[in-house]
Parts: structure tokens; sequence; C-alpha cells
């Protein structure tokens, strides 16, 4: 009964998407058209002639409404259209290149985010307003306020350029080239999931079914492990669904910072140049990435949780 | 001349938020890691560098700025995309390590009296990387493929001086009737609508180089990719991973293939520029595309050996709109606010990259040409600003009136700073109320081209060919690039003669004539020259700077290191 | 000897306002097989003097005096000790079934990992033990419902799960705190019908914590009224219903349902509220709510002890007893 509930919900679910990705092509398509400039506008400009012969290429010069049901059509298809400023790709290959670099990064920074983040926030929970909570936490906030920008920098210059034990930048899918963005991604959300368990920790040790388990006579770290746990990194999980969204998909500045070849600059670096098509492709993928890493969270949540049941949902 | 105390401490003090002032990077104070030093370079008898004096691996990697975006050379349109190129395929023209137009695939040419028709003989031994001979036709088909609408190409452009080639490229001719003739298997003839005396330099640019036809026709638009590029270049295509790194080998196949000593060269992105600077440090790069604007004080201090900077062929200058109020028929106040400026400090207090305080709108150094220099040019600063006062006040304007004004510039640290210390002189000496106005890079350009909302704008031009030309044709009547909505029909008609006179010292006459007549009607507040600054490992010879920062890896070469006597830092 | 022996237990906690003295003096001891019932209003401290010698208060909360268990002192035991005896020789049931059992975890879970623990069972046996016990409490198709989760448990259903689990150890002791006050009233009869009826089977002793004196006349051996953290009176069960001699614990009586009273009208709650703990009057603590208070009733009442176990705080004159010197007892607020 509780299988079939899952699989209904899935498959509402799946269905909503369809709408919600419609919306969101059809809100981005004309957003970014709306934008001023063109993306073969640039300090110098072109002759009329080369413009018109460019525009032709990419149906610039169709009516913008013609150009969108175009695009639908092609989107059906599964295909994104040929990048306006990386001529020698299609958005497809470009997004295929790209989302495994910030994916692996992204999903090794979220997997050393949770361990890391869980444990100190169960440490400082468990040793709550002592010297090792007020330490641990405050160096969880420091690690919420101090920017990407500037840790990136200061582990380069340190662990790279002084020590050279790492690499600057640069990427070939090296453990080596991994560590320092992983680091500096993952440092926020330790920062904020070790937070967020510390303070449902404290919440859920007093609660009245640990109680129980202490009574029972089961040794603490059993009590910890078994019967806090899980619901203590509830809202860490509903968290992780959209966190982890926003590193798998890549974040602009640690790419940037590290030279990595992730799909996080596609998106600025698209709308900068105003490569429609780029823009497009990007936004579509990041809408598919979140709707689907949402509803893993959804099922995880289920999973966790015994109360939610999708058969009584409405 | 020095400027008053005062006014620095003033300017200083509405940059120092901007960090203009102080040097940010500074405060890592000096850096630790090790440096290897070169061995003395020694020269055989022939020029090249003796063989003793070589590193092992003759192995360079170069960072690149933004990826490329795409390596077919009739589409790519970037510096880094160029850059890489020049090293795989050649033109019928190429560059020297200074930048000079020497011959290419062609071996000589002929130029017609009326300076219209160039007839080329190509080298009767070239051959493509995939062993196929090259001869004059490939260059005819690839010249035509550059200029057909199908093939959609931006960069065509600059191949509007050949006959015919409007006309084809608006489709209203076939490709067959471009002035570009095949007279045989290794002579080609091409004919240009007028006289064009840079047109070899043009040659010489990747959008000119020729492809491999049967490349091109076997693998379509993704023949420019990984393994499968044929080039007639001193380098071939190896591998390109992209946004990780491009990598070139030596092409057996050149013609000068034994002559080149870099066999290998692996272009780095480098989007960032301070962590290009960290993979410089890191001895992850010999050769960096660009340093921050705001590093100099520190690199100088501890990278001498390492930082280079050299004049560049681009101009930064402020345009004013005339189109608008309060700009309309009003020279004397564009004059006003245009000798308010002291480009000196925004030279050294600003920019601080040694770029050269500008009154005029062609840099210098572009082929022989001296740029017109107005009288106040070389006056003292206080004079300017004296005679500046006058003229705002001839304008109608006083401390009861000021004048209100925007600049608008694309977002940027640089063009933030510079903007912010002309406001302040104008505020300063003037009393001129200057508002800042920061766009994102194509809305700044849409703006600008329709000329309704603008009033001061910033502008930086950087020539494809080396020739004042190129800065001076923006301001003709209706010229696409022209957002000042400047018309005088005497500049007009001095270009147009320009564009038809063949004899050097005349044209060149005709030019200063022209810039002499734009710079006296106040379109523009010159500010400096553009200086190319990056760094490059000592070890690295064989190169040379040049105002069109070109730089082909062929005539490069590594030194070996220094021997160490505790037997370290022999890396390079 | 006594299989529980509390002594002088005090109970505090350090709050944001000050300290608050939960429990003060507590002195009684418990025999093998015998059910005593510590009855009192809610915050009388009836539950916190529980939960401190099993060694379960909140972090705030802090506890002196003794509470011997087979002669060892359970305040001085280590973790591991302490552990070793909790769920095992003395188990304990909260008054809240809805939220005392782990929502994550099915019953099986929580069932079996006490006799895995204690007793060191595989999983199959444990399992098959936990149908067994479940049974005994009469939840119906216990192979079925074991594998259920607590919210698929009526709440008289979750108290039998509690009380299954406490007992499969067969523990010398359970604590029940008001294991019933939660539930509906027919379930209430069950469940300490249950109760009781579990103890005689197993002839363990069972402390039985209420607010509610009527519930626990027939299943108590002796009883304990608490007020304001501290015993007032102490006696067996039918000295408490006929003989009382406290006034709080007539007033108690006053408001129990009786049958052999004509109606609830005489039904009696004792007026006002017991007093703050942070500020505890001088003298006797249930002075103003007593219909009896006198002058004197402004210092600390006397203990009355008796040769049978009897004992009442209070100035009136115990029949029987004989009072303790003052200076023998530990004062609360020093």
């Amino acid at each position: 009964m509780r299988q079939e509930g899952l699989l209904r919900h899935a498959a509402v679910r799946l269905l909503g998407l369809i709408p919600t990705l419609l919306v969101l092509i059809t809100i981005a398509f004309f957003l970014i058209r709306m934008a001023p400039g063109g993306p073969f506008d640039g300090e110098k400009v072109l002759p009329p002639e080369i413009r018109a012969n460019l525009d032709a290429n990419y149906h610039l010069d169709e009516p913008l409404l013609q150009q969108y049901f175009r695009y639908l059509g092609q989107i059906i298809t599964g295909d994104f259209g040929p990048s306006f400023q990386y001529k020698d790709w299609t958005v497809n290959e470009l997004i295929a290149q790209g989302f495994p670099v910030s994916a692996t990064v992204g999903g090794l920074a979220m997997l050393l985010a949770f361990v890391l983040g869980t444990l100190i926030g169960t440490v400082a929970a468990l040793r709550q307003n002592t010297a090792v909570d007020y330490s641990v936490m405050g160096v969880a906030m420091l690690g919420i306020s101090i920017p990407n920008f500037v840790v990136a920098p200061l582990l380069i210059l340190g662990l790279a350029v002084y020590a050279g034990w790492l690499p600057a930048g640069g990427w070939d899918w090296s453990w080596q080239r991994m560590i320092l963005p992983v680091i500096t991604l993952a440092l926020p959300a330790i920062a904020y999931i070790a937070r967020l368990t510390r303070g449902s920790m404290i919440e859920v040790l007093h609660s009245n079914y640990i109680r129980t388990a202490r009574a029972k006579g089961l040794p603490e770290s059993l009590v910890i492990r078994r019967h806090a746990f899980k619901p203590a990194i509830l809202p860490v999980i509903s968290y992780m669904g959209p966190a982890t969204a926003a590193l798998i998909t890549g974040s602009v500045v640690v790419e940037r910072i590290y030279s990595i070849p992730g799909l996080g600059s596609y998106f600025v670096q698209g709308a900068l140049n105003r490569d429609y098509t780029l823009v497009m492709g990007v936004v579509v993928f990041y809408g598919v990435v979140i709707v689907v890493l949402n509803f893993i969270v959804d099922l995880l949540y289920a999973w966790l949780n015994p109360r939610i049941r999708y058969s009584e949902a409405p | 001349m020095t400027p008053s105390i005062p006014k620095l401490l003033l300017i200083c003090g509405a940059l120092s938020s901007l960090t203009a002032c102080g040097d940010r990077e500074s405060d890592f104070g000096r850096p630790l890691e090790r440096r290897s030093q070169p061995v003395e370079l020694v020269l055989l008898e022939d020029g090249r560098p003796d063989p003793e004096v070589l590193a092992v691996d003759q192995f360079i990697r170069r960072g690149n700025g933004e990826e490329p975006e795409t390596l077919d050379p009739h589409l790519a349109e970037g510096v880094s995309a160029a850059h890489i190129l020049r090293d795989l395929f050649e033109g019928l023209t190429t560059e020297s390590s200074e930048g000079e137009i020497n011959p290419g695939a062609a071996l000589r040419w002929n130029i017609s009296r009326d300076a219209r028709t160039y007839t080329f003989y190509l080298r009767r031994d070239l051959t493509w990387s995939n062993g196929e001979p090259l001869n004059a036709e490939d260059f005819v088909f690839s010249l035509r493929r550059v200029l057909s609408p199908e093939t959609a190409s931006s960069t065509s452009r600059t191949l509007l001086p050949i006959l015919n080639a409007r006309e084809v490229l608006a489709g209203e001719l076939p490709v067959e009737d471009l002035g570009i003739a095949l007279l045989d298997e290794f002579t080609l003839q091409i004919t240009l609508t007028g006289p064009t005396p840079y047109f070899l330099g043009l040659l010489a640019s990747p959008v000119a180089f020729p492809v491999n036809r049967g490349n091109l026709e076997e693998l379509g638009d993704q023949f420019s990719r990984s393994g499968q590029l044929v080039s007639n270049g001193a380098y071939i295509l190896q591998e390109w991973v992209p946004r990780v790194r491009i990598d070139l080998r030596k092409n057996p196949e050149y013609r000068e293939a034994g002559q080149i000593l870099i066999d290998r060269v692996s272009y780095i992105p480098t989007e960032d520029r301070a962590t290009e600077i960290k993979q410089f440090r890191a001895g992850e790069l010999d050769w960096t595309y660009e340093v921050p604007n705001n590093q100099f004080k520190w690199l100088q201090r501890y990278y001498p050996e390492e930082l280079v900077v050299s004049p560049w062929m681009g101009s930064y200058f402020f345009g004013f709109n005339l189109t608008q109020e309060p700009f309309i028929d009003n020279p004397s106040l564009r004059m006003a606010l245009s000798l308010a400026v002291d480009r000196e400090i925004i030279t050294d207090k600003v920019t601080q990259f040694g770029e050269q305080p500008s009154f005029s709108l062609v840099p210098p150094g572009i082929d022989g040409y001296v740029p017109f220099a107005p009288e106040y040019a070389d006056w003292t600063q206080e004079e300017r600003e004296h005679e500046s006062r006058r003229l705002y006040e001839q304008a109608g304007y006083s401390d009861e009136w000021p004048l209100r004004v925007e600049i608008r510039y694309n977002t940027g640290d640089n063009h933030k700073k510079i903007a912010l210390a002309v406001a302040s002189m104008w505020k300063q000496i003037l009393g001129v109320n200057a508002t800042l106005v920061n766009e994102e890079f194509r809305v700044f350009l849409q703006n600008r081209k329709q000329k309704l909302i603008t009033q001061v704008f910033r502008v930086g031009w950087i020539s494809d060919y080396n020739d004042p030309y190129s800065f001076l044709e923006l301001f003709l009547t209706g010229n696409g690039q022209n957002d000042y909505g400047y018309s005088n029909s005497t500049f007009d008609a001095l270009l147009e003669e320009v564009g038809l006179e063949r004899v050097r010292a005349r044209r060149e006459r005709l030019m200063f004539e022209a810039e002499r007549v734009l710079m006296s009607d106040h379109v523009i507040i010159p500010i400096y020259t553009y200086v190319t600054k990056r760094l490059v490992n000592p070890h690295l010879r064989g190169w040379q700077s040049n105002v069109m920062d070109t730089h082909p890896t062929r005539y490069m070469f590594k030194l070996k290191a220094r021997e160490n006597p505790s037997g370290e830092g022999a890396s390079q | 000897m006594a299989l529980l022996e509390v002594k002088n237990l005090e109970v505090s906690f350090e709050t944001p306002d000050g300290v608050v003295q939960a429990v003060n003096g507590m002195s009684f001891t418990l025999d093998q097989g015998e059910t005593l019932a510590i009855v009192g209003e809610s915050g009388a401290g009836k539950s916190q003097m529980v939960l401190a010698f099993m060694g379960l208060l909140a972090e705030n909360g802090s506890v002196r005096g003794e509470a011997l268990f087979h002669g060892n002192d359970l305040l001085k035991m280590k973790p591991r000790g302490l552990n070793g005896i909790r769920g095992k020789q003395i188990a304990m049931i909260f008054q809240d079934p809805m939220t005392s059992l782990n929502p994550f975890l099915t019953i099986e879970k929580q069932m079996a990992e006490v006799v895995m623990h204690h007793q060191g069972l595989r999983r199959e046996e444990a399992k098959a033990h936990a149908v067994e016990m479940l049974r005994a409490v009469r939840i119906p198709d216990p192979e079925e419902r074991i594998k259920q989760y607590p919210h698929e448990y009526s709440g008289g259903m979750r108290q039998r799960v509690m009380i299954a689990i406490g007992l499969l150890c067969e523990p010398e002791l359970l604590i029940a705190d008001e294991p019933s006050t939660a539930l509906d009233v027919t379930v209430q009869a069950q469940i300490t019908e249950l109760v009781s009826e579990l103890r005689k089977q197993t002839r363990m002793s069972l402390m039985l914590i209420t607010h509610d004196l009527a519930a626990v006349a027939e299943v108590a051996d002796r009883i304990i009224v608490m007020y304001a953290g501290e015993a007032v009176e102490t006696g067996g069960v039918d000295d408490i219903f006929y003989r009382p001699q406290h006034p709080y614990t007539r007033g108690l009586l006053a408001s129990v349902p009786r049958l052999d009273r004509a109606s609830d009208d005489e039904l009696q709650a004792i007026p006002g509220n017991p007093p703050n703990l942070q500020e505890l009057p001088e003298g006797c603590r249930f002075r103003d709510r007593c219909t009896e208070a006198m002058e004197q009733c402004r210092k600390r009442p006397p203990l009355w002890v008796s040769d049978d176990g009897r004992s009442s705080r209070c100035f009136l004159p115990m029949e029987g007893g004989r009072t303790l010197q003052n200076a023998t007892e530990p004062e609360h607020d020093e």
C-alpha cells in the first residue's frame, strides 16, 4: 500500500513537471529576448550585410513568436540547438561536457558537507553550551560568513602557490584538482548543515522517545545513532534538495577561480553574451535538475519518516 | 608637471574605496615560492640559440583567457582563438616575431600601380598537415567561403576591401564575382575596391587563413574539433578538451618545421585573471593572457623579470553624444571638459600599467603614422585647467549654474575607477556635478548606439589591423560605429580621399588632417593608449613585444634552468 | 534489605530565572514485590524524583542524596553500570504514550533492541520474545502489528507497547509514571488493571506515580503523598484512605469521586495553587491552602512517624506517632 502510494505520487510529480517546465521555458525565452542587445552585438559593429546573414543563419530574422514555437518544437525532441557563442558545439554537447564536472565537484562537496556537517552538529549538540560547542559553532559561523571568493584564493595561495601540494587551477579529473574546489564549495554547506543538525539534534534529544530509549538502558552512542540521528537530520534533508541542485549545477565563482570546466559559468556567460540557446538550455536543464532533486528529497523524506504516506495525500 | 597635493589627495580619497591607491595583493607580502633561473642565452652564428642552452623538454603552457568560441579560422572572432589559430594556420602573408608582415604561403607578390590588384606567387612545396599539397586553389576556396552568405562569418568584414565583397555578402552577386582569381596552380590574383595599404596585414589574420576543402566537406561544422582539423601552420591540433586545454604539437609538414624549437604548446583557458597569476606562480603556466589591473605595484616589485608591459594598438577615451543636450553644438564645453582631465593622474594613479597619456585618437606606433597632437598637449596641466575654466564659463556655466552630466560605462573595475577619477577632476576644477552610470555591456552598447540617453560614455577601441584608418573611420557620417552622432563633411571628404590615395606619404598626410579636424571638434576626450601586460617565464625566449600583440609560438624556445648547487629548482 | 532505598533525595534545576528546588529530602523504601504509589498534584516533584535516580534528568538538573538499589547507589554509578540496570532490572513507563515511542522506528526494532542489548539475544529470538510480550499485553495479531510504526497504533495500544517494552527483561522494579493519564477513561482502567495483573504474575515491585488517589486504591500497598517537592504523608493504603492525617491528604480524598457519597456535588477540589518552587514560603508549604492553618504553621512543621511506617509532616499530631527532631533533617532552603 505504501509502495503504491509512492509510485502514484512519483507519477503525479513527474507529470506536474511538464507545465512547470513549459512556464519556465516561456518566461526564460521572452525574458532573455527582452534584454537589450543581441548575440552579435559587440564593441565592433557588424556591417548590415553580414548581420543579415548571421540573423538568417540562426533564424533571428523570423517573428519572435515563430522563433518561440520553433524552439518548443525543437526542445520536445530534446535538442537545445547550437550555441551562438561556442560555434563548434551544440548546447547539448556543452551541457554533457560541463554537467559531469559540476556534478562531481558539487556532489562530493555535498557528501563532505553532509558527513562533516552532521558530525559537527551532533558533537556540538551533545556538548551543548560548552567550549567545544562554542568553538565548533563559531568556526561554522565563519564558514557561512566568509564568501567563496575570499576562501578560494587563500586556499590556492597557501596550498598551491606556497606549499606546492596541489595544483592552483585547471581540471583533469584527478583527485588533486578536486580537493580545493570541493572544500571551497563544501565549507558554507558544512557550516549550515552543522547549525541545522545542532538545532534539531538538541530538540530531538529533549523529546520523550529519547528519554524512553535511555530508560531502556541503551548506551548513549546507540541512542544517538539509532534513535536521534534520523529525526535530527530531517531538516538537513529538506535543505539538501535545493542545496544539492545549486552545487551540482555548478558555482560560477568557484568554477572561475579554479578554472573548472563546469556548467556554472555557462549560465552567466550565456546571459552576458546573449547566447540565447545556451541560456535556455541551461535554464531548462537547471529546472529539470531542481525538480528531480526535490523529488528525490521527497522520497528520502518519506523513507526516513514513516508518518508521511502519499496514499493519504490530497 | 606635478599635480598639486590637495588635488591628488582628493582623487585618491575618492578612489580609496576602490583600492586604486592601495594595492590589494600586497597584503600577502613577499611571494614565498621557489623560482628557478634560466641559463645565459648563447646564440650561434646563424642567430639561432645554441642547443646547449635549450631545455630538454620544449613544451610551453600559455594562459589564453576565455575559451575560444571555435577553431574554424573563418568564424572565430576572439583574441584567444586568434592566438591559437596563428599557430595552427598560415595565410598568404604572416607576421614576424616583431609583428611585421612577411611572406607566408605566398613567396612574393606584385601590387599593381593603381594599388588595387595584388598578385601572389605561392611557394611550390607547401603541404597540408595531412600531406596533401596546398596550392592557390585552396586560397580561392577559403576566401570565397568566408565571404559567402551561408557561412555567416562575422569576421568576414575584414575582407570587405575585396572587390564585390559587400554585394556577395548581401547575396546580390555569386561568390564567383569576387575579385579573387586563380591564375594558375600557384598564382592568385586579388582585386580590391580601392587602395588598401594595410591589405597585406589583413591577409595575415585568421579570417584569411586557408581551410582544407576535403576536411571541411567530410566533417562539416565539426572539422575544427579535436584530432580532425587539417591545417597548414607550424602546429597541428592534437587535443581539445573544452575549457580545460588545447594541445598543439609541431607540424612536421610545415615549410620551416626544421627551424621550430617548441615541440608542444598547451593553451589553457584562464577566465579569472587572479587565478591565472596564481597558476603562473605555481609553475603551471609559462605565459599569462593578462594580469589584473590592480596588481601592478606588487608585480613590479616582486616579478620584475616576468612582468612584460608593452604598447598596444588601442585607445581608451570618452565620447560625447553630439545629438543631445548639453553637448549639441557646444564645442567649448566639450573642450573645457577635455582639458580638465589630468591624464597623468589617471595613468599614474589609477591604471598604473604604463599606459601612455593621450591627446589624440590614434595611438602612436601604428605603421609609422605620427598622430596629430593639439597645441594643449604641450601645456602644463595648470594651463589646461585655466583654459578649461575660461571655456566652461564661456559656455554659460558657473558655480551657481553647474553642469549636470552623466558618465556612462560598462561594468568593470577599471572603467569605474577611471570614470570616478574624471568625475572628481571635473568637480574639483569646474564644479561639474557628474553622475556615474554603470551598465551591463550589451545594454551599454545599445544605449550608445541609440544616442537617446547617452551624454558622456566610455569607449575602448583596439584595432584589427595596423592602420590609423581603423580608428578614423569610426567617425564617418552614418558609420555603424558612430555612436557620437558626429557628422563633418570636411572629415568625410578627407577620409574618402584616404580611401583612394595610393601614395603612402600623401595618404598619411590626409589621415593626419582628418584627425586634426576630428580633434578640433572635440568629439572625444582621449585618455590613454592601451598596453598589453602579462607575466612571461624568463626561461621562455624568442618572442618580441609588438603593437599587434601577436606572438606565434614558432619563434619561441625555452632555456634550461641554471644548475643549482643544492640540486633544487631544476624543474623548468 | 529493601529493593530500593531512597535517602534524602534532593533535585534542583538551574533556570535562567534562578534555582528551582523540585524535590526536597525525599526518603522512602520499597520492598520486593511491593506496590508503592506516589501521589500528588502535577508539579509536586513525583516524576522528577524518579527521573533523578534513573539518571534521566534534563541537563540543567542536579541531584543529591542516595538511591540504593540492592544496596548500590544509582546516583554514583557510571553510565555503563546504570545502563546495566535501566531497562533490565528497573523498567519505566512514561505518562505520554503518544510521544514516548520513537516515531521513526518500527515497534519490532524498539522492542527487540532491549533484549538484544541486555540479554544478548539474536534478532529472531528477540523478535519472538517481543511478539510474546505483545501478546501478553493483549495486542491482537502481534506478529503483524509488530512490523508497524507507532503512528499506526492508538494511544492505549501504544501504552500497552510501552508496558510490554518495560516487561521484556522481567525487571525487579517497574516504575509507571502516570501510565494512563493521557488516555481516555475506559482505556485508563484497562491499563491500570493490566499493570497490576502483570505485577501479580511476575512478583516484581511496582512504583506507581499518579495525581489520582482513587486510581491506586485497588492496587497500591503503600502510598506516599507529595506536596511541593516533599512527602507530606506516608502510610499503608488503608491508613491513607480511612485514617488520613495530613490536611492535604484529606483534601485530596475529598476531591475523589466515591460510590458511597450521595452525589458529585460534594466533590471539592482543594482551592488555590501549589506554591512557586522558586520562592517557597517559610514554614508549612501547604499553609496557604490549608483549611486548618494556624499561626505556628509559619514555622517548619514537625515530622511525625510511627512504628508501623506511617509519617506525616504537620503541626497537627499524628495518632500513634512521635515527632522527629527537626535538626536531624537536612534543611531545604539553605
